[in-house]
């Protein structure tokens, strides 16, 4: 039962941990929505309503799913969401690195153009790989400790 | 169907849940949990989704009618003033048409400001300058930008130009708007061939160059050593305008 043991702990730090990305970069990108705005309009990817709405739902989202991987509720489910959007987050920089934008990724608040030379596409797309690695753990073995426990999911039958 | 029946139904229906193997439920087996977490998925995506409806319905530059300027406007060296000139608060927004953050205040403000305006409750003297003039292949977008809206005055049409620039803002990193490109909207907004000829000389680049400078230099404009646009100035002192409120306490203060 070891190795089991082991994983379980793996597990739960990925879930932690993962939870702690997404509330963090969802807040952060929550309280400054002009900055949001600006980071997504800056990949130069969607027309003006799709900017204005990846903007305005995007903090949400990111602090929902980080939010339910806190508590451990339905963590293969969200973890299969997180692991798309980190997926599409990895295909923005990439397109932006590919087509020689200047612009910082926003992952974290923050974001838009920025001088050529304080671009940091790889380390961004490194960093989105080892978030995606932790989503992929959690789709793969999503039974982790300390989950919060959810009404009707002990109740027995007396 | 009467009361009794009824009754009696649900007696037979409990009594063949009684009677159901208890392998259904033992505690944290399958179904019941993975309906509470199908519940809180499905309430995740309907929150997203009305978040989206809502996000929409709610876009400044939607539904909504504009409100037509009927404020004066006038130009002095490279600063437009609109309003009436004896309005009683003034205020100065030191923009570059290229900048996205500029793009985000005047979609977030123009409404509360042409309003502002048009009632004779403010002034406000823009100061288009050329910080991102770099931003551009081929550089100079801000400058040509800058230099067309001064146009836009003796014109008559500064109001809808000024819109229009932040409307149809080219990112920055892009080829930016031509000299043609910008005529041509203040063509279709009813310019005359002055305009167009005013636009293509580019003739205050100089004085947009030396303006962005003061601006840049002046302590009372900067947070921090450092000077960006949008700044917003009353008394020449910058203000915050994150406070969606900001307006109203100018306004009030006045």
């Amino acid at each position: 039962m070891g190795s089991a043991r082991v994983r379980g702990i793996v597990g739960t730090v990925a879930r932690l941990g993962l939870a702690a990305v997404f509330l963090v970069s969802g807040v952060l990108k929550a309280i400054d929505p002009d900055a949001t705005y600006v980071a997504v309009r800056a990949y130069d990817v969607l027309p003006k309503l799709g900017v204005e709405l990846v903007a305005g739902v995007l903090p949400w989202l990111e602090i929902v799913i980080g939010l339910l991987l806190l508590a451990g509720i339905a963590t293969r489910a969200v973890a299969v969401v997180s692991a798309v959007l980190l997926l599409g987050f990895m295909a923005g920089v990439a397109q932006a690195w590919a087509r020689g934008l200047s612009i910082d990724c926003g992952c974290f608040g923050g974001g838009g153009a920025v001088d050529p030379a304080q671009t940091t596409y790889g380390r961004e797309l490194l960093r989105d790989a080892g978030f995606l690695l932790l989503a992929g753990w959690l789709v793969v073995r999503p039974r982790t400790l300390a989950v919060l426990s959810l009404p009707g999911r002990r109740r027995e039958r007396v | 169907m009467g009361g009794a029946s009824r009754n009696e139904r649900r007696r037979r229906q409990e009594a063949a849940a009684e009677r159901k193997p208890a392998i259904d439920r033992v505690p944290g087996s399958g179904r019941k949990d993975n309906r509470v977490k199908v519940g809180i998925v499905v309430g995740v995506v309907i929150v997203v989704f009305f978040a989206a409806v809502y996000i929409v319905m709610n876009r400044p530059w939607g539904l909504s009618p504009q409100a037509a300027a009927t404020y004066p406007v006038s130009v002095d060296g490279v600063v437009v003033t609109a309003g009436q000139p004896a309005a009683p608060v003034a205020i100065d927004v030191y923009e570059d048409f290229l900048c996205p953050f500029c793009e985000r205040f005047e979609t977030r403000n123009s409404d509360a400001l042409t309003a502002a305006l048009n009632e004779g409750k403010a002034k406000v003297n823009y100061h288009a300058l050329n910080i991102l003039d770099a931003r551009t292949t081929p550089p100079g977008y801000s400058t040509l930008a800058a230099n067309a809206a001064l146009c836009a005055v003796p014109a008559g049409i500064w109001p809808a130009f000024h819109a229009r620039l932040f409307a149809e803002q080219p990112a920055e990193g892009s080829a930016g708007l031509t000299a043609a490109q910008l005529s041509a909207i203040g063509t279709s907004l009813g310019a005359g061939p002055a305009f167009t000829q005013c636009v293509e000389s580019n003739g205050n680049a100089a004085a947009i160059t030396a303006a962005t400078a003061a601006a840049s230099a002046n302590p009372g404009l900067q947070t921090d050593g450092q000077f960006g646009t949008p700044t917003i100035a009353v008394g020449g002192q910058k203000i915050d305008v994150s406070d969606s409120d900001w307006l109203q306490t100018v306004l009030a203060a006045g």
